[in-house]
């Protein structure tokens, strides 16, 4: 029977091909409209650690102003001090944990090697990282591995080069052991990743959560040696005079973003307890002077506390519902219209044995139609939208705005949603009439 | 003549399919009128002075390749070559403003105090700095080069004078009288005087709440956070760009430098607000449009319906404007609804939007216009159909449908 | 095959309750073929739906094949509809948008017959009422008495027990009335029960019973014999 509604559908829909393109476009444009919206914020959702949801979390710790809190959703600063960073790799309680942050500079290779100097000098992103990075994240790498057991105490001159820079600095050979110039020094390549770039950026959302992840990877040992300062922010609350490096490493500046991985309810007990000790030690000291306070999060609470969907994304989801909404009603009303018109037809099936049940599934099945071309069209318009949003946002959201297998499926499944939501009045409607009002002939 | 009772009664007999229409009309007027405020106030904002060139203002840093470079000695080499270059009017060292990226702090009208800063944004340059951003002097003088100190983040320096906004003394003091007072860092009782007041400068983050309070010291600072602000003559940011490209990694080979157009770093600072724009505007237009056909198809759907009826009434005497007026005001009445319901639905989403997303308050004069412009795109739809249906032929009574 | 007993149906409107059927018994036997007549607005119409299922009457006893048909749910009534019943309209009510073979088509799909039973079944009704030539054409393209028989054939495809026919010839010139009139005797004669309403005595006569409809109620038969004669006369 459906083949049979399938082709009245079709029959029907050629009769009034004005009227059916209005219902068409309409969906299309509703579902379009919704689905770049429902897309984006869904693509700025994810969560790439989901895997490791349970075991992994972000640490803070409040050493924030006795006046007043930080100023976020947290109440406490995203990131930790140096001094504090330094204190609590020294835990042996975590399975992995990572103290790290945002950097860069200008890398090439080694002169030796750079025979030809063909290979200009470029400013690479880099993440200075304690070694368990790798593991924490689950990163697999393509050659070597990450550094020595001591480059997070001790000024280690290697290197992890991520899969792009290795194809643009070694054309993608195994380049383990070779030398690369990073800010005029030499480091030894010890590993190359494999392609990792996690979209939003859930390690570390203070930079762009949607920029691209770091190019090179550098030890957390490093800090005195280049006297780096952080490509990221550095927040503080305290007026603190800073006459030297050593002064900004003790500071109570926070731009230190910290994670452990904690495997067992045993283990998080003890780290609990271990940071509470922690906070207690530093407040004899006449640190951390507001009310014992850290935060441990896991990705997904994390993503929520950053708001990486922001109140405009969120806005715009909105508006693009209640638009679809219009786009519904709209097509309620011209389903209705088309359906009345051949209430006619429907009173002579009915008095040829067509149940009602039949005659409401036959004019159902025509807004599922509808539904599918429109659905079909809409994700071409989608496709549209999130073109035109990757252009406005100036690469920005590159990552974010693009439809998957799921999203896609999900469009045509929202369109017959829509368009049998729509149907589903006038084909009640429809079913509903009294047939023989419609048999006679005045 | 109005007839307003049989076109009542009609419409009551078609009651869901009317107030279908109308309900559309509403809730596109919800939408409508609530897009339209979010995209006046991102236009609004966007089109701030921002009290610098931003056309003219070219913008360069460089990174060196060594680990152990002099900076400021490059500072000095490079701006000395490039205040020559052809097409530059004024050149300085400080960090490019309206990029999103940059500094703040707490500033305090007494000493040592600790609650109750009044917070700005701050740069530090030399007496190229107001110039060289093509900023507005109002009150007091420049930095002269005599002011000016090369420092670092952790050299221990405090400026002993600053030049700040209008917004930002304004805020320091309310008495109008900032030039020559002084203000205090957070916790210090290190006197620093204001000795100059520009008309604007929107800082780094134009779009946060504090933009405009921004405060300038004089000082050329070694840091890695650096931008040669480059203002060139008017038409000649292209030309001065590419030179600059050129000469700097002529000067000194062993860097990888980077040259910017300020108007772009701010167009990618707004890219957000421009997409909203352009979005809404889509919706809003989109929308429209498809109000517009919906209407315009059951106007058509309708006469086509009652074509027989049509055309007893004219065989019956009815004239032709008589039969588009009748369409026309069976419109008006569900255009009408329309707009009421929709007004009221305006308000409901924007108190949301306002509570959730702190947008904008939609103001009844917006909805007025809104409603006005909605009202006539209605009218406008039907009243092609309605003219069609004028041209029904009274024999279309004895011809059997 | 059909019994009806003290059958009453009213239609209520905002203002007035109209009875359109008071009180109506009737019988009618297999392999009869009854014609009715009665003044226009007496129930006619009305008896007719409520004897093909159409409508439910609001009070009294309907018994098809001694079943009693009263309160059965839609579905049922449908079912019941599709397999024993077919209409012939005053308007032919031929569905515009479908040629005559999709047309015919119509209740042999609700009977679920598979694709191959539905094709020899038209084609043999289409045979019967002579119009096989046209089974691609649309109902626009055929003459008053063609789209007539089609509906003839559309009812007759189902091979229904009992045929109802509403002034089907109401619309149609004296020529076309008698073809159509000739078909449906042929019908009956292959012993397809047939209910007839017309306006036509001469139609009406050649049934083999008349009964007359009267403010919804069959008139005293003695009176309609009487005026069947006058008609006569
Ligand atoms: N749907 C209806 N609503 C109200 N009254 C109706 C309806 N259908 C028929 N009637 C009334 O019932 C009576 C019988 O109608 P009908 O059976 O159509 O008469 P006819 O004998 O002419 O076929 C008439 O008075 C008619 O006005
Ligand atoms: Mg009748």
């Amino acid at each position: 029977m459906l083949g049979y509604y399938i082709s009245l559908a079709l029959r029907s829909l050629r009769r009034t091909p004005v009227l059916s393109a209005l219902m068409v476009a309409a969906i299309a444009v509703g579902v379009g409209a919704a689905m770049t919206t429902l897309t984006l914020n869904y693509m700025m959702s994810r969560n790439a650690l989901e895997h490791k949801d349970d075991v992994l979390y972000a640490l803070q710790l409040d050493n924030w102003d006795p006046h007043e809190a930080d100023d976020n959703p947290s109440a406490m600063p995203w990131q930790v001090t140096y001094k504090d960073a330094i204190s609590l790799l020294r835990s042996d309680i975590p399975t992995h944990q990572v103290a790290m942050h945002r950097w860069g500079g200008p890398i090439s290779l080694d002169p030796s090697q750079n025979s030809g100097g063909e290979m200009r000098p470029f400013t690479a992103e880099a993440r200075v990282t304690s070694r368990d990075f790798f593991a924490l994240f689950d990163i697999p790498f393509l050659y070597g591995g990450s550094w020595q057991g001591d480059a997070d105490t001790s000024p280690v001159q290697q290197i992890v080069l991520s899969e792009s820079t290795n194809n643009k600095l070694f054309n993608g050979e195994n380049s383990v052991g070779r030398t690369v110039n990073f800010s005029g020094t030499p480091f030894t390549v010890v590993g190359v990743i494999e392609h990792w770039q996690p979209s939003p950026k859930v390690h570390d959302l203070n930079n762009g959560s949607f920029n691209k992840s770091a190019e090179i990877f550098l030890p957390f040992g490093l800090h005195r040696s280049f006297e780096i300062y952080p490509w990221g922010n550095t927040n503080g609350w305290k007026p603190e005079d800073i006459n030297s490096y050593e002064d900004q490493l003790g500071s109570e500046y926070v731009w230190i973003q910290y994670w452990v991985q904690l495997d067992s309810d045993e283990q998080r007990e003890r780290y609990r307890e271990y940071l509470t000790g922690f906070i207690r030690e530093q407040k004899a000291q006449g640190r951390f002077p507001r009310p014992l306070k850290f935060g441990l999060s896991k990705p997904s609470e994390w993503l929520q506390l950053n708001e990486v969907v922001d109140g405009d994304d969120r806005m715009l989801n909105w508006l693009s519902l209640a638009f679809l909404l219009v786009c519904l009603v709209n097509a309620v009303a011209l389903l209705l219209a088309k359906f009345l018109r051949k209430a006619a037809e429907a009173g002579v099936r009915r008095a040829l044995g067509a149940s009602r049940k039949a005659v409401f599934s036959q004019h159902l099945v025509e807004s599922g139609c509808i539904g599918l071309a429109g659905g079909l069209i809409g994700i071409l318009l989608t496709l549209a939208g999130l073109a035109l949003v990757r252009q406005l946002q100036m690469g920005y959201l590159d990552t974010v705005a693009s439809m998957d297998w799921l999203m896609m499926l999900s469009a045509i499944g929202l369109a017959i949603l829509s368009s049998l939501l729509a149907g589903l009045y006038p084909a009640w409607r429809i079913s509903r009439t009294n047939p023989s009002i419609y048999l006679k002939t005045q | 003549m109005l007839e307003l009772r049989p076109i009542l009664s009609a419409l009551w007999r078609h009651k869901i399919s009317a107030l279908l229409i109308a309900v559309q009309l509403g809730l596109t007027l919800a939408i409508v009128g609530n897009a339209t405020v979010v995209i006046q106030e991102r236009i609004e904002r966007i089109a701030r002075p921002t009290g610098v060139a931003v056309t003219d203002i070219v913008t360069a840093q460089f990174m060196p390749i060594a680990k152990n470079y002099d900076r400021l000695e490059a500072f000095r080499l490079d701006l000395d070559m490039i205040r020559q270059l052809p097409g530059v009017a004024a050149a300085t060292v400080s960090r490019a403003p309206l990029t999103g990226g940059g500094s703040g702090t707490g500033l305090y009208t007494a000493p040592n105090q600790e609650i109750g800063a009044t917070g700005g944004a701050q740069f530090w340059g030399d007496e190229h700095l107001i110039d060289a951003l093509g900023m507005k002097l109002v009150a007091g003088r420049a930095f002269t080069p005599n002011d000016i100190t090369e420092a670092s983040f952790s050299s221990g320096w405090r400026p002993n004078m600053a030049i700040v906004t209008q917004q930002l003394a304004d805020k320091l003091f309310a008495n109008g009288e900032a030039l020559g007072q002084s203000i205090y860092f957070s916790g210090e009782d290190n006197p620093i005087e204001i000795v100059g007041i520009v008309e604007r400068n929107l800082g780094p983050w134009p779009n946060s709440h504090n933009a405009g309070s921004t405060v300038f010291f004089p000082a050329v600072m070694d840091t890695q956070w650096f931008d040669y602000v480059v203002r060139a003559e008017p038409g000649q940011r292209e030309a001065v760009a590419k030179l600059l490209e050129e000469k700097l990694a002529e000067r000194d080979p062993q860097r990888v430098v980077a040259v910017n157009l300020l108007e772009d770093k701010l167009d990618r600072y707004y890219a957000g607000d421009n997409t909203m724009i352009q979005v809404l505007s889509g919706v809003v237009s989109m929308l429209t449009f498809i109000v517009a056909l919906g209407i315009v198809g059951l106007t058509v759907f309708w006469i086509t319906q009652r074509q027989k009826q049509i055309g007893v009434r004219r065989a019956l005497g009815a004239s032709r404007s008589a039969i588009s007026r009748y369409f026309l005001l069976e419109n008006l009445m569900i255009a009408t609804t329309g707009i009421v319901l929709g007004t009221a639905a305006a308000q409901i989403f924007n108190r949301f939007l306002a509570s959730e997303f702190e947008q904008p308050a939609l103001p009844l004069s917006t909805t007025a216009i809104c409603a006005l412009i909605l009202f006539g795109i209605s009218l406008a739809a039907a009243l092609v159909p309605a003219l069609r249906a004028a041209n029904i032929s009274p024999a279309m009574a004895t011809r059997s449908v | 095959m059909l019994k009806m007993h003290n059958v009453r149906k009213s239609y209520r409107t905002d203002t007035i309750e109209t009875h359109a059927l008071r009180d109506f018994s009737l019988e009618v036997n297999e392999g009869e073929f009854v014609s009715v007549t009665g003044p226009s607005g007496s129930g006619k119409t009305t008896f007719l739906n409520i004897a093909g299922l159409l409508e439910t009457p609001t009070g009294g006893q309907y018994l098809l094949d001694g079943q009693d048909v009263s309160d059965l749910n839609d579905r049922d009534r449908s079912r019941l509809r599709n397999e024993k019943i077919g209409f012939i309209f005053q308007g032919f009510n031929l569905i515009p948008d479908l040629d005559l073979f999709d047309n015919i088509d119509v209740p042999l799909r609700y009977r679920g017959f598979n694709a191959k039973e539905r094709k020899k079944r038209i084609e043999k009704v289409l045979e019967q009422v002579g119009l096989s030539a046209r089974a691609r054409h649309l109902p626009a393209q055929l003459s008053g008495g063609q789209q007539q028989r089609v509906a003839i054939a559309r009812a007759l495809a189902g091979e229904p027990r009992f045929l109802l026919a509403d002034e089907p010839t109401g619309n149609l010139d004296s020529l076309m009335a008698r073809q159509v009139m000739e078909l449906l005797e042929f019908i009956n004669e292959w012993g397809t029960t047939i209910v007839m309403v017309t306006h036509d005595p001469d139609l009406a006569r050649r049934a083999h019973r008349n009964i007359q409809i009267v403010d919804g109620q069959v008139a005293d038969l003695r009176l309609q014999s009487a005026l069947g004669e006058a008609v006569t006369a």
